[in-house]
């Protein structure tokens, strides 16, 4: 388990596109990509969680729960970007563009990118998706149930997943079916 | 309101000079952010400031499109939902999919890759489609097929439409007067 600055520090590096970090360019990328402010304001809502076990932490702990609900609520209005807490997200998460993101009930690994139209899990189903890392989610895909994603598998453009996919699998379609066997994302995925 | 937010931001793009990072530059730029950010608030939509919409197409308000297209033509509806954009990983400056004229795009489609949409194609709701679409043609299904040809959407259009067909609607089930 990764200290949350770390995790932090991996969610950016996904978005510099290779460049190395500074603050001008953790300035510039946040101001750019919605989807790295959603993923920010889910990180702090990760450490005000954290802090309902750290009895010091409690005098600023109403504060913080208010501006982690007013920020959640202009993200959803603004971009429809919603990532729940119910979640778990891995580090080194990208979501590139917004609309109609919903991320529930569910664990994500590390490193994965996540397209807009997308729907992992489900608000009232509490037995969600498994997704291991390196995991590349197309546009407008819907995965649902308690289903499990290996690691490094691509999920097309599109498709319904509703059965468990193997590692570095490319499936797609509706419902999603194996059309590669063995596939390599790391051309697609985005560099960083 | 959202086409008015994609010209604002492409008529700015368009007096951008060829060497686009100029230092001259960062007033237009951050025009076309402005225009951009327009898109965002009133639709929840992302639209390309590079891509050409011609006059009288129809973009839903309900919004959520997120289009980077070379070209879209006049006479086109794109329903909400809609995704258009290039292949991942395709690269640097990647081909876009070029939309004919008269086209009507249903909800929840997502076209992708270096495709042409001929003119006067129906794309039916939740296709995926990632291939070239002959003019007049209907496709549809995940992954996309060719349902029909030589059909006329003029009718599907008909509610939208802001550029009138060329050739008059006849609906087909309409008794002929003689």
């Amino acid at each position: 388990m990764l200290a949350v600055h770390h995790v932090i520090r991996a969610d950016f590096e996904r978005y510099l596109g290779g460049n190395a970090l500074s603050a001008r360019r953790a300035w510039s990328a946040a101001l750019r990509y919605p989807g790295l402010q959603a993923l920010l304001v889910y990180r702090f809502g990760r450490v005000c969680l954290a802090a309902l076990w750290r009895p010091w932490w409690w005098p600023v702990l109403p504060l913080a729960a208010l501006i982690y609900l007013l920020a959640v609520a202009s993200i959803r209005t603004c971009y429809g970007i919603r990532l729940l807490q119910s979640a778990q997200i891995g580090a080194g998460c990208s979501i590139l563009h917004f609309g109609g993101i919903e991320i529930a009930n569910c664990r994500v690994g590390r490193n994965c990118s996540i397209a807009q139209g997308t729907r992992i899990g489900s608000r009232t189903d509490p037995c969600g998706p498994t997704i291991g890392d390196g995991v590349w989610i197309g546009a407008h895909t819907k995965i649902l149930g308690p289903v499990s994603i290996g690691d490094g598998a691509t999920i097309g453009p599109g498709s319904r997943v509703i059965r468990a996919v193997p590692q570095r699998a490319l499936v797609l379609g509706n419902p999603a079916r194996i059309v590669f066997p063995a596939f390599d994302n790391s051309g697609i995925q985005p560099r960083g | 309101m959202l086409l008015a937010a994609h010209r604002l931001s492409h008529y700015y793009y368009a007096l951008l000079p060829p060497k686009r990072r100029a230092p001259g530059t960062i007033v237009l730029r951050l025009l076309i952010f402005v225009g951009r950010t327009l898109a965002v608030i009133l639709a929840k939509s992302d639209i390309y400031h590079a891509t050409m919409i011609d006059e009288g197409v129809h973009l839903s308000n309900d919004g959520r499109l997120t289009i980077g297209a070379r070209r879209i033509g006049r006479g086109t509806i794109i329903h909400d939902r809609v995704t258009i954009g290039f292949k991942a990983g395709a690269g640097i400056d990647p081909p876009m999919p070029t939309v004919g004229e008269n086209v009507w795009i249903g909800s929840d489609c997502v076209i992708y890759g270096d495709i042409e949409i001929g003119d006067g194609a129906t794309i039916l709701p939740e296709t995926v489609l990632s291939m070239n679409v002959p003019a007049r043609a209907v496709v549809g299904g995940n992954p996309a097929r060719i349902i029909a040809r030589e059909f006329d959407n003029a009718g599907l259009r008909l509610s939208l439409a802001t550029v009138v067909a060329e050739t008059e609607f006849v609906p087909s089930c309409s008794p002929s007067i003689t």
